[in-house]
């Protein structure tokens, strides 16, 4: 069935662009029922009992390894937030040539499926760059300049060479790269196992992005479609986190623990100074690109802990952060429509005409900044109770500083948008149409119910805290 | 011994060889009976693809039967090996053939197909070389066909045609160079042995002067024609000047050809003994990487830059080969026959983008390809990817099997540089991705009709065979095992 999921979706993305050209409509609500079918097919999946890993001998030397797909918690928490944040997309979708950028977007879909289902390192090291691909083909075709395309490129394919590297050089060592979720496996000598875990972490922290890796990420974010900038934000970025979690930890034990002064200082810079910038920085959309670097920070310091409570909260938060920030995207993509700007300095007093919009936008903006209820309090929770149980009693305290930080760049961004005098000379557009609001919908459905009551992402049985809960 | 004929089973292990050296005959006598027109020219490919095919097949009969063995008292060897590069190098040639077609002059068609197979010919004498001697009469009926085929551009503009008398001297000057450097690097081989077999070397023992010296020379000869940094100056304006159909066919035929000599001499006679002597190849090998992607980065000539990333993709092949290990030897096969694929399946495309009347490589007329041919501009984009090394295409399973390789050989540092020049050459490869799919005004660009769609099926096999490679690589991967 995992198997069906990743290949059905690939194949029916590239249908897609056999689409007539008049047919650009029917594209997007072809689009949506694809992404919808997967989604429905993901929630049907009993979390107690998930379906058996499917495997296929792929290549047998150097090293064996295996076309491997399998559903993990972790995996089952960060695919159920891709499938809901493409449909979003899809629907919130309005472009020139939809049928190629439905098509695209289904294609990177498919690749984020497999790479959160891989169970093999290769596997895994191959849908990293393939993820690549889409993005940079709709930043191309959809007028991202040139320039942020290149860098997107170039950054994160270094960082998928390198993980290339890294996975060779495990295969060679080890003889399989089949090891993704097979609990402890046998450490690796350690004149190598520090290296292959730098060339991964390198490859880690460029894609989530960590400071200093994250100069890519700002002009990409912003520059990008809403609706890619909703996935690649809300779920592309996590795949780092996401490798940390199922690779760094499970197969690298040992010296997780070597790397976490580094990991948890580099974490920290990016909560602070993303937290800054978003303060100073007028595109609405990089204020929320910064938040990301801030948010994203304390989730990498969650995961280096190692507390069984930060990382169950950091999965909650991982999910929390993609529900929000695909809902600022898609909100800020809203406004800059009807404006044709995202200048916070420029527009304002857009509540008086568009309360829907204002809406919308608070609801965005509160579960970013952390309103208990909301997903993001959840998360930020969890974590800290967790960091602070690990003895990092300071570290609790400077994230305490970017939590308040956060409310209030994301109160600036509303502020200046929804209330202050009305811009004469900006464009009196009506309010959110009905199908605007159902594509932000799911998501502020999704942030209550995971405010309310985040239990069942948390507990999704996942070997990442049964592990952890042994090495205590 | 040389006194008694060889016997009849010599004959029947180059028998590949001598369908492909004599069909040559065939197209110029066609070329002499039929029409002027389009069935000269067609019959000119068609029978020569049905030489190249008919070879295919008893090449392919011939690895079945597991026949492996030395004819010719050790001048010619048959095996999984020299199968195997013949297999590329007719596979090469086909596709070659088929990019002929678009050319529109009669007189040449016939001629260029005849030299073409000839020097197929030769490059497979050289892929089952078993002495010296064989190793350079292989490369000289190779190289002088190239000669000619270099200068014969087809319906020339008078600019074109110097430019291709220009290619071809400037081939034919320092090719004979790099001939001499091997022929007395061969002779002070046989100085120091005795003989000009490759078995018989193998028992020099370490560290003998003449020997070393021999060896010193015969690699420079190689990394010569390899095209290997600092031996690569000569490519890009050769590729440039040449005929495309006769580039393309360069960019494999002559590589399969000495990478096997090359392949046959580190393992035949090298060995694990004379490591020492070898270094040299692998820092060259891992120069060509950089320069040859750096280099390539700048072109805006589609002919160039595939002539500048030939280099380093050369230099992939030869790094597999680093550390002298079996598995090595297989990478490089295959990451070979991936990179046949998708060198070709690019060359294909500019064929096929060509205009009227000029050949037209310039990288300009990629512009707006994603929307004028959905279909080129999608199998031209797994060619670069592949190229590049990105999944899902052969190339991706081929780095990956090379860096295994080159890492479970003890050689990081070659599998450092690697990364260093695929990192570059993403940009060199998806750059010209960028500039089909970049949205366009077509109204300024010039609706193209190619001249003959035989280059389709170039485009069309090379492209499954990529993307096949990249999915489902055991289909090549396992068999290569059964080849020594």
């Amino acid at each position: 069935m995992l198997t069906a999921l990743v290949l059905g979706t690939t194949l029916l993305a590239f249908l897609a662009f056999a689409f007539p050209k008049s047919a650009n409509g029917a594209a997007k609500w072809y689009g949506v029922a694809v992404a919808l079918a997967g989604l429905v097919l993901l929630e049907l999946m009993d979390p107690a009992a998930f379906p058996p890993d499917e495997s296929a001998r792929w290549l047998s030397y150097p090293f064996a390894s295996n076309f491997h797909l399998g559903m993990g918690g972790v995996s089952y928490a960060l695919v159920q937030l891709l499938a809901t944040v493409t449909v979003c997309a899809l629907l919130a979708t309005n472009v020139p040539r939809q049928r190629n950028f439905v098509g695209l977007m289904l294609l990177l879909e498919a690749t984020m499926l497999g790479l959160f289902l891989a169970k093999d390192l290769l596997l895994f090291a191959l849908l990293w760059d393939a993820m690549l691909i889409p993005v940079f083909l709709l930043m191309i075709g959809w007028s991202v300049h040139p320039a942020t395309a290149w860098r997107y490129l170039i950054y994160n394919v270094a960082g998928g060479l390198l993980l290339l590297l890294g996975t060779a050089t495990y295969g060679v060592i080890y003889g399989t790269t089949d090891v993704i979720g097979k609990g402890q496996v046998t450490p690796i000598s350690d004149a190598w196992a520090p290296w292959i875990l730098a060339a991964f972490a390198v490859a880690f922290l460029v894609k989530t992005p960590v400071f200093p890796f994250h100069t890519w990420m700002p002009d990409t974010y912003a520059e990008l479609p809403s609706p890619v900038a909703a996935v690649v934000s809300s779920v592309q970025s996590k795949a780092g986190l996401y490798g940390f979690i199922a690779i760094g930890l499970p197969l690298f034990t040992a010296w997780t623990h070597e790397f976490a002064t580094v990991m948890i200082v580099l974490g920290t810079i990016g909560l602070l100074y993303g937290a800054v910038i978003a303060l100073v920085a007028d595109d609405a959309k990089k204020v929320v690109a910064y938040s990301s670097l801030s948010h994203l920070g304390l989730i990498l310091i969650a995961i280096f802990v190692f507390n069984d409570y930060a990382l169950r909260g950091a999965v909650v938060y991982i999910v929390a952060h993609g529900f929000f920030s695909a809902a600022m995207f898609l909100v800020i993509g809203y406004v800059e429509t009807r404006e044709e700007t995202r200048l916070v300095s420029r527009i304002g007093g857009l509540a008086r005409g568009s309360p829907i919009l204002a809406g919308a936008m608070a609801i965005a903006a509160l579960a970013a900044l952390g309103l208990p209820g909301l997903a993001g309090f959840a998360g930020e929770l969890f974590i800290l109770t967790g960091v602070y149980q690990a003895g990092y009693a300071w570290l609790a305290a400077l994230a305490l500083v970017a939590i308040v930080l956060a409310a209030a760049y994301m109160l600036r961004v509303y502020q200046g948008f929804m209330h202050g005098p009305e811009q004469a000379d900006l464009p009196q557009r009506p309010d959110l149409r009905p199908l605007e609001i159902v594509a932000v919908a799911p998501l502020f459905l999704a942030l209550v119910l995971l405010g309310v009551n985040p239990g069942p992402v948390a507990n999704y049985p996942d070997q990442a805290y049964t592990m952890l809960a042994e090495k205590r | 011994m040389l006194a008694q004929p060889f016997p009849l089973s010599d004959y029947a292990a180059i028998l590949p060889l001598t369908i492909v050296a004599t069909t040559p005959l065939m197209i110029l006598l066609l070329d002499l009976i039929l029409p002027k027109g389009a069935p000269r020219r067609d019959a000119a490919v068609a029978v020569g693809i049905a030489g190249l095919l008919l070879a295919a097949y008893v090449l392919v009969r011939q690895y079945l039967a597991h026949q492996f063995a030395p004819a010719f008292g050790f001048g010619f060897i048959l095996g999984g090996f020299s199968i195997a590069f013949s297999l590329i190098v007719v596979a090469a040639a086909i596709f070659s053939l088929l990019m002929v077609l678009p050319q529109r002059d009669d007189e040449k068609v016939g001629p260029s197909c005849a030299l073409m197979l000839w020097s197929a010919a030769g490059a497979m004498l050289m892929a089952g070389a078993g002495d010296l001697m064989t190793i350079f009469l292989g490369l000289e009926i190779l190289s002088l066909a190239l000669y000619c085929l270099c200068g014969m551009v087809l319906r020339a503009s008078p600019v074109r045609l110097r430019e291709a008398r220009e290619s071809a001297l400037k081939y034919l000057i320092l090719s004979s160079m790099a001939s001499g450097f091997m022929l007395y690097g061969m002779a002070l081989l046989f100085g120091a042995t005795g003989s000009v077999n490759l078995a018989a070397l193998q028992a020099i023992p370490a560290g003998n002067p003449v020997f070393a010296m021999g060896c010193g020379l015969f690699m420079i000869g190689v990394a010569f024609k390899l095209g290997l940094v600092p031996f690569h100056v000569w490519m890009p304006d050769v590729f440039e000047g040449a005929p495309l159909p006769v580039t393309a066919f360069m960019s494999v035929v002559t590589k399969a050809g000495m990478l096997a000599v090359f392949a046959r001499f580190l393992y035949g006679v090298l060995g694990t003994d004379h490591q020492a002597l070898i270094v040299p190849v692998w820092i060259v090998a891992g120069l060509s990487m950089l320069v040859g992607n750096l280099a390539a980065l700048s072109q805006i000539d589609m002919k160039r830059l595939l002539a500048y990333s030939g280099i380093a993709q050369l230099g992939y092949i030869v790094a597999a080969l680093a550390g002298t290990s079996t598995l090595g030897m297989r990478y490089a096969l295959f990451y070979l026959g991936a990179y046949t694929f998708m060198n070709l399946g690019a060359f294909a495309v500019v064929a096929l983008i060509s205009r009227d009347q000029e050949e037209d490589s310039h990288l300009s007329a990629f512009s707006g390809l994603g929307t004028r041919h959905p279909l080129l501009a999608a199998a031209m984009a797994f060619f670069l990817l592949s190229l590049a090394g990105l999944p899902p295409t052969a190339g991706f399973i081929g780095k990956i099997l090379i860096l295994a390789s080159t890492v479970a050989a003890g050689y990081q540092w070659l599998a450092w540089l690697l990364i260093a020049g695929t990192a570059i050459s993403v940009y060199v490869y998806i750059k010209i991705v960028r500039a089909m799919y970049v949205p366009v005004d077509l109204a300024h660009i010039r609706e193209i009709r190619p001249l003959s769609y035989a280059p389709w099926i170039a485009v069309a096999v090379c492209a499954v065979a990529t993307i096949a490679l990249g999915i489902y690589p055991a289909a090549l991967h396992d068999v290569l095992p059964r080849i020594r």
